[in-house]
C-alpha cells in the first residue's frame, strides 16, 4: 500500500475542500450535530462519498444542479457535500416549503435530480410527475465508498439559493466556489476560529447566513450545531440550545436574538459561558437591544454584518464602547470580503460624504448572476439599499429604493405575493404592506373579490400556503371592497399601511 | 369545560383573532393550522396565552411543537391530557 495520501483533485479553494482535509486531519472531531445525527468529520466525508456515487448513478454529472428538499438536519449537509464534490451544485430547499415551489425551483434550474428525506419523498415524486429522478436522502449508506472530489474551476457554480422575485417567481441567486471562498475566508481571518469552537446553525439552508456556519466551522475543523426549522423562534427552547450545546459563535437575524432576550430569559440568566461571538444580519438590530445584549457579559464580540444574497456579506461593523455610549442606529460598516463599496448620487456620480446614495458593490463575493438570464458580468452589483457615508468612512443604513421589505431577515417582495393571491379565482385583485419592524413585522393583504365571489380568509390563506414559504404568508387577510390609489392609478400601499397602524396604536 | 367546549373556545379565538371572523365558516377540526400559515411562530403564544386564561391549562413550552399545534383536534387533545395531567 502507498503511504501518499489519495490524490485530491479538487483546489484549495474549492467550497467542499475544507470538510476532505478535516476528514484527514482531524477524522474523530465532531463536524455536525442535528436532530437526526452527529456527524464526525470522517463520517460526514463517508456519507457524502456514499451519496455522490448515488446521485453519479442516477444521473448527476460536473456542472449540474441537485434540489435537496428536507427539513434541517446532517444528512441534508452531507448531501451539499456529496453535490459539490460531483462538480455540481446544490440548491437548498427547506422542508416547510410547499411542494409546488420546489418543483417549480427544480424546473427553473433544469435540475439533474432531488434529494429529498422520507417524509416529502411521495409528495414530491407525485408534483414532479417523472420528469425529475428523485432519490430518499436518508438511505443507508455504502460503509466504505470510494473518495469523490471532482475539479472545479474558482467560477464554477457551488449553489443558488431562491429569493423572492417581485413579478411573481423565485429568482435563483448562482454563487459561484469563488464567491463563497472569498466570504468564508474573511470570516475565518475575522473570527479565528479553531477546532474546539462550536458554531450554532440558526438560519434556514436556503438562506446565505448558513454559508458562514457550515463553511467557517468546516474551515477551522469546528463542529456546526443545528437548529430545526420548527425551534428557530421557540425563544426558550433557543436558550437552552446556546446553553446545553456550549455554543461559542452564534449568527442569526436580530429577531431571535430579541426573541431570547425578551421572551426565553437569555438575560436572567447567567451568561452562556462559552459564547464568545455573537454575530447578526438581515435587518437592523435596535441599538437599546445591542446594549442590552453587550451589557451581560462584556468581553463579548459583537458583529453587524450586511450584504444581500446576491453579494453575500460585503460590509461588517464590530460593535464598540462608542457605539454602546450611543443612540444611533449601528452602522452596516466598511466593505470586507475582499469587496469595494460605495454608494452612488442620484446623478451617477459618487455620493459625498453625508449625502444618501444606493451602495454598489464590486468585487469577489458579486454573484454570477440570476439562473436562467444574462450573466452579471463585470460590473458591481446595485443592492436597491440607501445609505450614508459617516465621517469614518463606514456607511449607515437608510432602507430600500423599492418595495422589497425584510420580515426577520427574510426579504420579501411584495409584488410576489401579490401576483400569487391574484391567481385565486375568487380575487380580482392584491395589496400586501408590512408594518412594525423586527419581531413585530407583520404581513396584512388587502383582498378585493372577484365579480360575484365571496373569498374566505381560510381559503385564501391555504391557497397562498401551496405556492409561498411560510415567512411570505400574509399575518392578517382583509377583504375589502377597493383598493386605494395613488394620483398616477397605482396600488397605495402607503395609505393602506398607515391606516393600519393608525388601527393599532 | 368538557372537551367540546374547550374545542369551541379554541376554534371561536382562531376564528377571531386569526381569521377575520372566518364568516364562510371554513375552519374545520382538521384544517393544517401551520401549513396554511394561520398559527406561526409568533401568534402561537398569543393562543397559548389564551388557553391559559379560558381554560386554566398551562401548556409546558415542550409541547409546543408541530404535531401538537397543526390543527383544532391535535390542540383540544393537548389542552385535555394537560388538563388531566394537572388534575
Amino acid at each position: 500500500m502507498s503511504s501518499r495520501p489519495p490524490q485530491s483533485l479538487s483546489a484549495p479553494d474549492a467550497l467542499h475542500r475544507p470538510v476532505i482535509e478535516a476528514a484527514r486531519a482531524i477524522p474523530g472531531r465532531l463536524a455536525v450535530a442535528g436532530p437526526d445525527a452527529e456527524l464526525t468529520y470522517a463520517e460526514l466525508d463517508r456519507t457524502a462519498n456514499a451519496l455522490a456515487h448515488r446521485l453519479r448513478d442516477l444521473g448527476v454529472r460536473p456542472g449540474d444542479r441537485v434540489v435537496l428538499y428536507a427539513a434541517k438536519s446532517a444528512a441534508v449537509v452531507a448531501g451539499m457535500q456529496a453535490v459539490l464534490r460531483l462538480g455540481a451544485a446544490y440548491v437548498p430547499a427547506d422542508g416547510s416549503l410547499p411542494v409546488a415551489r420546489v418543483a417549480t425551483m427544480a424546473r427553473d434550474c433544469a435540475a439533474a435530480a432531488v434529494l429529498v428525506d422520507g417524509a416529502r419523498l411521495a409528495t414530491t415524486v407525485a408534483e414532479l410527475d417523472g420528469g425529475i429522478p428523485c432519490a430518499d436522502l436518508s438511505q443507508e449508506p455504502d460503509p466504505a465508498p470510494a473518495p469523490v472530489d471532482a475539479a472545479v474551476r474558482p467560477d464554477d457554480l457551488a449553489y443558488i439559493l431562491y429569493t423572492s422575485g417581485s413579478t411573481g417567481t423565485p429568482k435563483g441567486v448562482c454563487i459561484s466556489h469563488r464567491n463563497a471562498r472569498a466570504f468564508v475566508n474573511w470570516a475565518v481571518d475575522e473570527l479565528k476560529p479553531t477546532a474546539d469552537d462550536r458554531f450554532s446553525s440558526h438560519a434556514p439552508f436556503g438562506f446565505d447566513l448558513s454559508v458562514l456556519d457550515l463553511y467557517a466551522a468546516f474551515s477551522a475543523g469546528a463542529s456546526v450545531h443545528l437548529i430545526p426549522q420548527e425551534l428557530a423562534y421557540a425563544p426558550a427552547q433557543l436558550v437552552d440550545f446556546v446553553h446545553e450545546q456550549r455554543i461559542t459563535i452564534w449568527y442569526s437575524v436580530p429577531s431571535a436574538l430579541t426573541l431570547m432576550m425578551r421572551d426565553g430569559g437569555l438575560l436572567e440568566r447567567p451568561a452562556p459561558e462559552a459564547l464568545r461571538t455573537i454575530l447578526f444580519a438581515g435587518e437592523p438590530f435596535p441599538i437599546a437591544q445591542v446594549k442590552a445584549l453587550a451589557a451581560q457579559a462584556p468581553g463579548r464580540r459583537l458583529l453587524n454584518l450586511y450584504g444581500p444574497t446576491e453579494t453575500n456579506v460585503c460590509t461588517a461593523h464590530e460593535v464598540t464602547p462608542a457605539d454602546l455610549d450611543s443612540d444611533c442606529p449601528l452602522p452596516i460598516g466598511r466593505a470586507v470580503s475582499g469587496d469595494r463599496v460605495w454608494a452612488e448620487a442620484p446623478d451617477g456620480g459618487r455620493a459625498a460624504p453625508g449625502e444618501e446614495g444606493e451602495l454598489l458593490v464590486d468585487g469577489p463575493t458579486v454573484m454570477l448572476g440570476y439562473w436562467g438570464r444574462e450573466p452579471h458580468g463585470d460590473g458591481p452589483y446595485r443592492t436597491g439599499d440607501l445609505v450614508r457615508e459617516l465621517p469614518d468612512g463606514s456607511y449607515a443604513y437608510v432602507g430600500r429604493r423599492d418595495h422589497m421589505v425584510k420580515v426577520r431577515g427574510h426579504r420579501i417582495e411584495l409584488g410576489e405575493i401579490e401576483a400569487v393571491l391574484a391567481l385565486n379565482e375568487d380575487v380580482a385583485e392584491a395589496a400586501v404592506v408590512v408594518t412594525g419592524t423586527g419581531m413585530d413585522a407583520r404581513l396584512t393583504a388587502f383582498v378585493v373579490p372577484a365579480q360575484g365571489r365571496e373569498p374566505g380568509v381560510l381559503g385564501l390563506k391555504a391557497h397562498a400556503s401551496r405556492q409561498l414559504p411560510r415567512y411570505m404568508l400574509a399575518d392578517d387577510v382583509r377583504i375589502v371592497a377597493d383598493l386605494p390609489r395613488t394620483a398616477n392609478g397605482k396600488t397605495d400601499r402607503r395609505r393602506l399601511a398607515a391606516g393600519l397602524e393608525e388601527s393599532d396604536s | 369545560m368538557t372537551e367540546s367546549e374547550i374545542r369551541e373556545s379554541i376554534s371561536a379565538y382562531i376564528r377571531e383573532r386569526f381569521l377575520g371572523g372566518d364568516h364562510k365558516g371554513e375552519l374545520e377540526e382538521t384544517s393544517p393550522l401551520l401549513e396554511w400559515g394561520v398559527l406561526n411562530s409568533l401568534n402561537t403564544a398569543q393562543l397559548i396565552g389564551h388557553i391559559r386564561v379560558a381554560v386554566g391549562v398551562k401548556i409546558p413550552a415542550m409541547e409546543v411543537n408541530p404535531e401538537n399545534f397543526r390543527d383544532v383536534r391535535s390542540i383540544t387533545a393537548l389542552v385535555t391530557r394537560q388538563r388531566t395531567a394537572a388534575a
